[in-house]
């Protein structure tokens, strides 16, 4: 049984902390400090090759969440299954590491 | 700095898959400092919100003159406050979810997990390591300490990664070396300043709010110090 008490701080910072980043990206479209330009590596491939040389890259796949055009429900989207794949996996290794230390 | 598809050879894609793999595989071993106390389970949800950081700050571009843009890539700041081993896996978590909205390609996952996680991750620790030993010779307050070594660290290694970045698309034959080696360390010579004061700003505020989310501590010789300093003060 997990006990609810033990992880009642971390869940109240962590939600906190969450909000703050969630309002951060909010602010910074609104107010527009946040930069639509290429970044580094697209810069220099886009000096050398131009933007459709590399908009027509070939690729595999088509990202299954490329469709949120919306980039402030991108980014929610986003921090949350961040959040959730990377306590998923990091639990699952605590549970083996525990598994071991028993073991030995 | 994420590398889309179709960018790199197939390969050079392949090999560095099988580096990365070969290195998470290892690290999940390696990974003693992070879970070695009985409640570290309470370690568990912070290491999500440094995710949900990672990713918020990686997802959103700051302005750089020149008509580009830089993003914090993050691997030195989780190697500090994580530990190496456990940046890398890190890295690549949030790789694969912005992959999802076609930020970096799905198969570059690996040649970007070996750039920004494990340049990013372990060269980056290693390199704050270095500049831990110097400054831990000064009087400097631990937090002042860890912050300008984690956004020299940070710096040095944006850089790096960005030239391991280029030689790969060099080797790929994509573009040719002579022009995206120069063209990726100009670019990120800018771009890595941020990397360097967003870092050394968010480990100097954990520092100074929860000290104990910096598992690295002892390896970067701070609870050594703080030993010393009370010693002298005892001797006093």
């Amino acid at each position: 049984m997990v006990e609810l008490e033990k992880y009642k701080w971390p869940i109240i910072e962590i939600a906190i902390i969450i909000g703050v980043l969630v309002v951060m990206i909010a602010i910074g479209f609104a107010i527009g400090i946040l930069s639509t330009d290429p970044d580094g590596l697209e810069r220099a491939v886009i000096d050398a090759k131009g933007e459709e040389w590399l908009e027509g890259l070939p690729s595999v796949w088509t990202p299954i969440l490329g469709w949120i055009e919306n980039e402030y429900v991108a980014g929610i989207i986003g921090i949350l299954l961040s959040v959730i794949l990377m306590m998923v996996v990091f639990w699952l290794i605590l549970r083996l590491k525990k598994r071991e230390n028993i073991k030995n | 700095m994420h590398i889309p598809d179709g960018l790199l050879d197939p390969v050079v894609t392949i090999l560095l898959w099988i580096v990365t793999i070969v290195i998470m595989v290892f690290g999940v071993r390696k990974i003693r400092a992070l879970f070695k106390d009985e409640d570290s389970e309470k370690l568990i949800p912070y290491i999500g919100v440094l995710a949900a950081t990672i990713f918020a700050f990686q997802f959103v571009n700051y302005p750089v003159p020149g008509g580009t843009s830089g993003h914090l890539v993050g691997g030195t700041l989780v190697g500090v406050i994580l530990g190496p081993w456990a940046a890398v896996i890190v890295i690549f978590l949030v790789l694969i979810v912005q992959s999802l909205f076609g930020d970096g390609g799905i198969t570059a996952i690996g040649a970007n997990t070996f750039n920004m996680g494990i340049i990013g991750g372990i060269g980056g620790f290693y390199i704050v390591k270095a500049i831990m030993i110097v400054l831990n010779k000064t009087s400097m307050k631990k937090e002042n300490k860890l912050a300008i070594a984690t956004g020299i660290g940070a710096y040095i290694a944006i850089v790096l990664a960005a030239l391991a970045c280029a030689i790969e698309v060099g080797i790929s034959g994509s573009i040719p070396m002579s022009v995206i080696v120069p063209a990726m360390l100009f670019w990120h010579a800018i771009i890595g300043i941020g990397e360097g004061v967003i870092s050394a700003l968010i480990v100097w505020f954990i520092y100074r709010v929860k000290p104990e989310l910096i598992t690295t501590e002892e390896q970067f010789g701070l609870l050594k110090s703080e030993l010393m300093t009370t010693e002298k003060k005892s001797e006093v």
